[in-house]
């Protein structure tokens, strides 16, 4: 097959046929060359770095002991906590942004609370850092606004009760600010997708409303909120700018300890800061791994 | 006596008057479908049989109980819909069982009454497949299997077969039928295909604008349509205007020939014009003994559709419309030339508004 | 079909709706409350006064604005190039560009410090310059997986091959075709990539932090730590920043090329022509 080198739009649209000439797809792959030698420099390449450095001791000899002293009780004390908060902030913004979602679209209510949940969402999904730390304290610190309101108006003390914000609890209650509108957002075409038909169908065959559910809606839903879960849990995994604002640094979640590790706050381990960061991708990785494939397995059935 | 009966249905949404005062006896056994255009409230008259719209006055009765206030899933119907909606979660097997399911069935029967419907739409390899490996028509199938699984008084079906290609239509609306002849369910079909409807109907209601315009067998409906919405809408129609003779209400003059009907005329206005209709298929090139009219006109256009030849001439002012049995040894007309149509002065009907 | 008045749905719209709104209305409310015994914009005053604010919003912007035109000028042709020439490398493209969703940005700056630190092979963290570049680049990074997918939808909103096809089969050079029919096209897709891109760099704090720059993230924080009411103003600011960020990305992503604008933001939906 010749190649006609004066007609260079043959090649235009299709398929890059295997027995043409090296030439030809090497003109292509020139155009994509800028983004990958952007992509392998600043960002694939910066993580291999570190996926690497993580097997590596200060002389660059092959180690596991980083690997190791990620058991060290600090660290597992670290990456407890942050699956901790991570699995309950998620499991809120998953049920939470289920509930929400179900009333706005299924709930019979007028189109203009939906359209107005979902431009708010939008926003909230991203009003993550610094600022929602400030507002929550405003809110529910102790001289905020619902704190002094519960106590004048209703004699209500909320730290009487053990409450605190700046706790766990507290903490993951800040991050329903930025999950739940999340898992609204990524429900929400979902929820749409439950076609009438299925509903109706399910009513003339019989079933009640929560037969239906159980059943029929549910399962279908299945896919998608566990993909869901997943991605919130991813999400608040990799957090840092909320906690820190919010607790300063003496919150010991993943991110905090490898922030502190770089700052050089603590002895100094590089090292040690590789296997923490190994640890971080590989965890982030894989929840969003299963995300995707939970994904895809939906949009399957949606079809 | 009627299995299902709909008595002055009437439903409104807000200001609009969907369907305005239906009637419908059907017998136990019978294939009724509902024939008509977009927005003529068809599949609004179904739904309210299904109960999903509660109509806003009038009543509808199955095998003598009143529905009208029953919820839909307690009526015991089987409900087809155009766009299937089969059960994604659930493979051929579970969509099928899950009527039964509700029902209480137990394990055994269920899986009986289940071999027994696959076997009936002939789809009992696919037991295990789920809705997204299967075709639009095997789609189809199973909702039609699922629907008659627990054994419902009433089979609705909404446009089952609008979603499909044409081959699968044809195919399928005849296993349909097949299917309903050999259980004997009562069946209402809505469709605005009116080929489908008459070719597989035991009585077809057509619908206009919320109303049920005739009702009758397809026989009936196609030569003796009673509006002329009906005879427009069903098949094709040549419409003559015509002008009756002041003396004799069974002379016409079409296009300056007299011709003699074979009944008096009732719709003439006051200067006499009316609207006669005459079938494709009454026309023909060829002379005979019973086409006693001829119109000579020019031709138009030919078109080839396979069996049949449609052949438009131009008659004075007037256009017809006439279909030909395509025959191997046929010269068809070419377009420019002279031809003669000859029809019976008896398939000339009247059209009243 | 009974229709029972939504009972349980009113009730949980009221309360979604409630938590979103009343951390607000307490951080406006606390944000007056600068001057002792009265309602007042002091706060807000204070923080337009301070020079620390503007310093570090003026280099935030800066730096925002270069990471969003580089990642334009990284992307864009990338899109292009992968739906028209190269369609098999999409999957790896795609996958690529969704890679940083994965990589915290405290992982991330930990790599580059480590791989352009002052003893590696391209100390970018020695000089000043070089560590702005480091801060402009992990923003592009960030913001990557947003710029590709709304540049993306709108090239397969508006059918590159077809138009190009057509642009080249009417006489047009490649240069031509990609400035007066593709690119006039994706402009919108563009600046809707570029209000997310916006929004997420200008408060960003870890890599502003651990590269020691002085952008807007780690001025808030130390605000925080220092002042009581100026934060707060700078929440409220703050999130009306990001509200009017993400309407203008949601205008620049719906809307069709040759559309006017005031039309968009004056007609009803039903009277807007139907593509």
């Amino acid at each position: 097959m010749t190649l006609d080198a004066s007609a260079p739009s043959a090649d235009l649209g299709a398929p890059i046929p295997r027995t043409s000439g090296l030439r030809m797809i090497g003109w292509n792959w020139l155009g994509v060359t800028p983004f990958f030698l952007f992509a392998f420099l600043f960002l694939i390449g910066p993580v291999l770095y570190l996926v690497a450095g993580a097997f590596q001791n200060a002389e660059g000899a092959f180690t596991f002991d980083n690997i190791i002293a990620l058991g060290s009780p600090n660290i597992v004390a670290s990456f407890s906590l942050s699956i901790r908060l991570s699995l309950l902030s998620a499991l809120m913004g998953a049920v939470a942004g289920l509930l929400l979602g179900h009333a706005v679209i299924l709930g019979g209510l007028p189109v203009w609370v939906r359209n107005a949940f979902t431009t708010f969402s939008g926003v909230a999904s991203n009003f993550a850092g610094v600022p929602l730390a400030f507002a929550f304290i405003a809110t529910l610190g102790r001289l905020g606004l619902v704190t002094v309101l519960l106590r004048d108006l209703f004699g209500f003390n909320l730290y009487a009760t053990g409450f605190n914000l700046f706790s766990f609890v507290g903490l993951s209650i800040v991050y329903l600010y930025f999950q739940l509108p999340l898992m609204f957002l990524i429900i929400a075409p979902a929820l749409d997708g439950l076609k009438t038909e299925w509903r109706e169908a399910a009513e003339i065959l019989g079933a009640s409303r929560r037969q239906y559910w159980q059943m029929v809606g549910l399962p279908v839903l299945t896919p998608t909120i566990l993909g869901c879960f997943l991605l919130l849990f991813a999400n608040a995994f990799g957090t840092l700018a909320t906690v820190y604002a919010l607790m300063g640094s003496g919150f010991d979640v993943v991110p905090i300890v490898l922030f502190q590790q770089i700052r050089g706050n603590v002895l100094y381990n590089p090292n040690l800061g590789y296997a923490l960061a190994l640890g971080m991708v590989a965890i982030m990785g894989v929840s969003n791994t299963l995300y995707l494939i939970l994904r895809n397995r939906a949009e399957r059935w949606q079809k | 006596m009627s299995f299902l009966s709909i008595s002055n249905a009437i439903k409104t949404f807000g200001t609009n008057t969907v369907v305005k005062g239906f009637d419908l006896s059907v017998e136990k056994g019978e294939f009724v479908s509902f024939l008509g255009p977009s927005g003529c409230g068809k599949t609004t008259v179904l739904r309210m049989i299904a109960g999903f719209e509660r109509p806003t006055s009038g009543n509808i009765t199955i095998d003598g109980r009143d529905v009208t206030d029953l919820a839909p899933n307690k009526r015991r119907i089987g409900m087809v819909f155009q766009a299937y909606a089969l059960f994604p979660n659930m493979n051929v097997f579970g969509n099928i069982a899950f009527g039964l399911k509700i029902a209480g069935l137990g394990k055994a029967e269920t899986e009986a009454r289940v071999k027994e419907m696959l076997a009936l739409i002939g789809l009992s390899h696919l037991e295990e497949r789920y809705p997204y490996e299967l075709s639009g028509g095997q789609q189809q199938r199973v909702a039609l299997a699922r629907a008659l699984a627990p054994k419902p008084q009433v089979l609705l079906l909404d446009e089952p077969l609008s979603a499909l290609d044409a081959k699968i239509r044809v195919s399928l609306r005849e296993e349909i039928r097949a299917i309903q002849r050999q259980l004997g369910i009562t069946t209402v079909f809505v469709t605005h295909d009116q080929e489908e409807a008459m070719s597989i109907s035991d009585r077809i209601v057509v619908m206009n604008g919320g109303r049920a315009d005739q009702i009758g067998t397809p026989s009936a409906i196609y030569n003796r349509p009673s509006t002329r919405f009906v005879a427009g809408f069903v098949g094709t129609l040549n419409v003559l205007k015509a002008r009756v003779d002041r003396r004799n209400a069974q002379t016409v003059t079409i296009g300056g020939k007299t011709v003699q009907l074979a009944q008096p005329v009732e719709s003439a206005d006051a200067q006499g014009n009316l609207s006669l209709a005459l079938r494709p298929e009454a026309l023909s090139l060829l002379p005979s003994d019973l086409r006693d009219v001829t119109f000579d006109g020019i031709v138009k256009s030919v078109s080839f559709m396979g069996s049949v030849i449609r052949i438009r001439m131009d008659v004075g002012d007037e256009a017809i419309s006439f279909d030909m049995f395509n025959s191997p040894n046929l010269v068809a007309p070419s377009i420019g030339q002279k031809a003669s149509a000859h029809f019976a002065s008896s398939d000339i009907f009247e059209l009243s508004a | 079909m009974k229709k029972r008045f939504p009972f349980a749905a009113v009730l949980m719209a009221l309360f979604g709706a409630s938590f979103f709104i009343v951390p607000l209305i307490a951080t406006f409310y606390f944000s007056l409350k600068m001057t002792r015994g009265e309602l007042g914009f002091a706060a807000y005053a204070s923080v337009f006064n301070s020079a620390d604010f503007l310093n570090t919003i003026l280099y935030s912007t800066i730096a925002s604005l270069i990471a969003i035109l580089i990642g334009a000028i990284i992307i864009v042709p990338t899109a292009y190039w992968v739906r028209l020439k190269v369609p098999k490398l999409r999957p790896v493209v795609e996958f690529i560009s969704l890679l940083p969703l994965i990589v915290p940005p405290v992982v991330l700056v930990f790599g580059y410090i480590r791989l352009f630190g002052s003893n590696s092979w391209l100390p970018l963290t020695a000089s000043t310059f070089g560590t702005d570049v480091l801060l402009v680049v992990g923003y592009v990074v960030l913001s990557m997986p947003y710029m590709f997918r709304a540049v993306d939808n709108g090239m397969a909103a508006i059918d590159i091959s077809t138009l190009t096809e057509a642009a080249e089969s009417l006489g047009a050079s490649r240069l031509r075709t990609i400035t007066t029919v593709i690119f006039p096209n994706v402009r919108a897709a563009i600046i809707s990539g570029a209000f997310l891109t916006f929004s997420i760099s200008v408060g960003e704090f870890v890599l502003a932090s651990l590269l020691n720059r002085p952008a807007f993230g780690p001025y808030l924080v130390q605000l925080g730590q220092d002042r009581a009411y100026e934060p707060a103003a700078l929440a409220i600011m703050s999130f009306g920043f990001i509200w009017g960020c993400m309407v203008l990305m949601q205008m620049f992503a719906t809307r069709k090329p040759g559309q006017r604008w005031l039309l968009r933001l004056t007609t009803r939906p039903a009277q807007r022509a139907r593509p």
